[in-house]
């Protein structure tokens, strides 16, 4: 009944789940392959709300990068956002950058008009058009509740 | 004297309400074959389970060399152990693994020998045990006796110094029944190993026992020699030679070989109504180069013939009964010497014709004494006084023996 | 494991029934903590290693074709639920992270853990209890072999080996069962169906699974072979019945605490 030993079959399991393992890690896991090859660009946003460690940074919807860190200023009452971007990247200082939502209900992320500038941002520099995102629920709540103009007029109830 | 090696002092093993042994006290010595003896269920597999340490007493100590084991730290009680290989009675064999593996194991696992070491000890275990040509098979596909001798090949495949044996003779036909015990015996002569064992093979056991324990209702009402166990006065020991004789009487023919182990009282009450006894004791010379040079069968075989032509030439005149493994001994009542004589005088003749077993009679030619094995018979004949212990005589016929016939067996090879 | 009942005065019912019960409980949790810790220890002596590999085929690679079966179905299943299910929310392109989430994170170490306790836990109680009462572990004891190493701490290490690997092969065969649902059978973008997956599962999902698979691991094996070691010690049936109610006890027990300690495993990682 053997016609491979038990060993050679063992062997065969181990390292077919290994390779499975390592797939699910890397490929579904998006473990950092940026690594050293990628820089560092700061921008700061009066809200972050929704954006999370490990989004991905995008430059025309293609991954560029991804959000590595937050801090706070509250000096400027603003947040520090570290993101990594890929080298070979170029970004120009009159790059916006703004928080978007994927699809309606999607993940955050980082999206980056690179801009067109004679200026390209070296590592450790600062976006400084920053867009925060949109709270949905804001939006809803002040259409619902009459803040938002209607042809061109405000709509608030009986009156009118 | 030997030096004591094991020693109860008032053990007591209760499981629940039910006292198994009770305030037992004994004493093994070292370099003995010691047989415990005693009804089925009495607790006699319990009390060799103490001494491997599978159980431990309710009350009590249990002393090895003098040293109380349950005080031993964890070093010294696995040196211990060490020293002691255990045979079950249900043998206990590892049933997925092959024969070759259950008696391999206690080698691959406590010590470091090679692959190939491994191999020569355990197939010459398994040759000597007669079960090399199953080495392949699973316990499951075995039949109760292989399976017993496989059990024996793997203790002893570790060479240990003290063996326990539960009941290895049970279930073996009479001749492997033999070959064990005259091996229990072997070992203890060659290489002073000490042999535990619980065994029913009475009076078989006895041959090769120093000492003997008797556990009855949870006590030991008898350590001590053979000798000994016959002078005592116990129900239990009636009990088992009535049983015996009892057995007989229904089922066998009064003439037989095996009967109770020597010549005990009750064969001279037979003696006593007749005037005259004669005893006879023939004995077959050498019994330990023998079995080593031809091995255990075939010496068997060698005895059996002496058996069978000690019956058929007298079993209608007298008793024939077993002394020892190399010794019979035949009581003639109310025949004359004479009569007894010329008897055994026949009886010489056709052995020197007919040879014994494989032995031819030697003839006086040349013999190669390397490549050939020699036996001798001798026979003694003494006529008992009244009211004299028939041991007594047979002691005599014995000192009186001289050689009837010699033979040699040609074929046998070393 | 049951308890003969110690006798008491009446009038302390139920508190005593709870006491002694709770006793028990801790006895025996503090009975499976010593055996899984000595057990632990073994693994890393010597001459372990054949038996581990002999282990890992009986428990992982054998267990490996029905671990793929059920994880290519439950993948499908997933696939029509919640393909019907988000097609209500106009969501159908999420259905990729939904499938490739819910089994790493979920579904693919719990159910593994469920299917190899089904096959190998039930046979390692089983083995090692027959082994207990044909007086094969005391042979063990009289060779100065240690049950413990030779028969538990092999399944242990096999099974920590084997569960995140299984785990594995129903996570990524599950995601193809639910392509298959979900594409091939519905309809939906295959491209969108593997970008949903790359994109939303996450490092911390991952390692998440193949922690629950490890702990899942650790519990299933110590609690079948302990169960097969004590089987003699029940007092409810003796021989071959104890060995079949070990049995039961061990893979109910077993399932019972992989959905346990997912959520304590869950809570304490999110």
């Amino acid at each position: 009944m053997k016609k491979y030993s038990h060993e050679t079959v063992v062997g065969a399991f181990v390292v077919i789940g290994l390779v499975a393992i390592a797939y699910m890690t890397v490929k579904l896991g998006n473990v950092s392959l940026l690594g050293d090859d990628s820089y560092s660009l700061y921008a700061e946003f009066s809200s972050v709300s929704g954006l999370r460690v490990g989004n991905p940074v995008e430059i025309f919807g293609m991954e560029v990068g991804k959000v590595e860190g937050f801090r706070m200023d509250q000096e400027k009452q603003q947040v520090v956002v570290d993101l990594k971007i890929k080298t070979g990247i170029d970004i120009y200082d009159d790059a916006i950058a703004s928080v978007k939502t994927a699809g309606l209900i999607g993940d955050k992320y980082v999206s980056i008009d690179p801009g067109g500038s004679d200026e390209l941002l070296k590592p450790g520099d600062f976006i400084l058009d920053t867009q925060s995102p949109i709270d949905l629920g804001d939006l809803i709540g002040k259409y619902a509740f009459g803040d938002i103009k209607k042809d061109g007029g405000e709509t608030k109830g009986e009156e009118e | 004297m030997e030096d004591e090696l094991i020693e109860f002092k008032n053990v007591t093993k209760r499981f629940g309400k039910r006292t198994v042994l009770d305030n037992v006290g004994l004493r093994i010595f070292d370099g003995d074959v010691t047989t415990i003896i005693g009804k089925s269920g009495t607790g006699k597999s319990v009390l060799l389970k103490h001494i491997i340490g599978l159980l431990a007493p309710t009350e009590g100590t249990i002393l090895f060399r003098g040293k109380p084991v349950y005080e031993m730290d964890r070093k010294e009680f696995d040196a211990y152990r060490s020293q002691f290989s255990y045979c079950f009675q249900n043998n206990a064999l590892f049933d997925s693994l092959t024969v070759f593996g259950n008696i391999a194991l206690p080698l691959q696992q406590t010590t470091r020998m090679g692959k190939k070491e491994i191999e020569t000890r355990v197939v010459q275990k398994m040759e000597q045990l007669e079960v090399a040509d199953v080495s392949d098979k699973y316990p499951s596909q075995l039949s109760g006796g292989m399976q017993k001798r496989v059990a024996l090949a793997r203790a002893l495949v570790t060479d240990p110094k003290i063996v326990l044996f539960d009941e290895p003779t049970t279930g073996q036909d009479p001749i492997r029944k033999n070959a064990i015990l005259s091996m229990i015996a072997h070992n203890q002569k060659r290489f002073g190993f000490t042999t535990i064992m619980i065994s029913h093979d009475i009076p078989d056991v006895f041959y090769i026992s120093n000492r003997i324990l008797i556990l009855y209702d949870g006590k030991i009402i008898f350590q001590g020699t053979y000798r000994e166990l016959e002078r005592l006065q116990h129900p239990m020991v009636d009990e088992y030679i009535s049983s015996l004789k009892g057995f007989e009487k229904e089922f066998l023919t009064p003439v037989s070989d095996g009967e109770a182990f020597g010549l005990s009282g009750k064969d001279v009450k037979i003696a006593e109504k007749k005037d005259t006894v004669i005893v006879a004791v023939l004995t077959l010379d050498e019994l330990d180069a023998l079995t080593e040079k031809l091995g255990q069968k075939r010496t068997d075989e060698i005895l059996q013939s002496l058996g069978e032509y000690l019956n058929r030439h007298f079993g209608d005149v007298g008793i024939s009964n077993r002394m020892a493994k190399n010794r019979f001994a035949v009581i003639f009542n109310h025949m004359d010497a004479k009569r007894v004589e010329s008897m055994v005088e026949a009886f010489t003749r056709e052995l020197r014709e007919q040879g014994l077993g494989e032995a031819h009679p030697d003839t006086g030619g040349l013999i190669d004494s390397g490549k050939t094995v020699s036996l001798a018979v001798r026979v003694g004949l003494a006529e008992a006084s009244p009211k004299e212990n028939i041991q007594v005589t047979a002691d005599k016929a014995r000192s009186r023996e001289k050689v009837i016939a010699r033979f040699f067996c040609a074929r046998c090879e070393t | 494991m049951t308890r003969t009942k110690t006798s008491g005065e009446k009038q302390l019912w139920p508190f005593e029934t709870v006491g002694t019960k709770v006793n028990g409980w801790v006895d025996d949790l503090g009975a499976v903590g010593i055996f899984l810790l000595r057990a632990f220890i073994m693994v890393f002596r010597a001459k372990q290693l054949p038996s581990i590999v002999q282990q890992v085929y009986y428990i992982g690679a054998r267990s490996a074709p029905v671990v793929m079966l059920v994880g290519l179905f439950t993948g499908m299943v997933l696939g029509l639920q919640l393909y019907y299910t988000l097609v209500k929310f106009g969501s159908t392109g999420a259905l990729g992270s939904a499938i490739a989430l819910s089994l790493i994170r979920e579904l693919g170490p719990v159910l593994t853990a469920i299917m190899i306790t089904a096959r190998a836990g039930s046979s390692m109680t089983t083995e090692i209890g027959i082994q207990r009462i044909s007086e094969q572990i005391d042979a063990l004891y009289t060779m100065r072999i240690d049950s413990l190493r030779y028969l538990v701490s092999p399944r242990i290490a096999a099974s920590i080996i084997s569960f995140p690997l299984l785990t594995a092969f129903f996570d990524i065969i599950g995601i193809l069962g639910g392509y298959l649902t979900g594409v091939v059978l519905l309809g939906l973008d295959a491209g969108s169906y593997f970008y949903r997956v790359e994109t939303s599962v996450e490092i911390d999902d991952i390692t998440g699974g193949f922690v629950k698979a490890v702990v899942f691991a650790i519990i299933v094996s110590t609690i079948c072979c302990f169960q097969g070691y004590f089987t003699h010690m029940r007092t409810d049936a003796h021989g071959a019945k104890s060995v079949g109610l070990s049995t039961t006890s061990a893979v109910v027990l077993s399932c019972v605490l992989i959905l346990i300690s997912d959520y304590v495993v869950t809570s304490l990682l999110l």
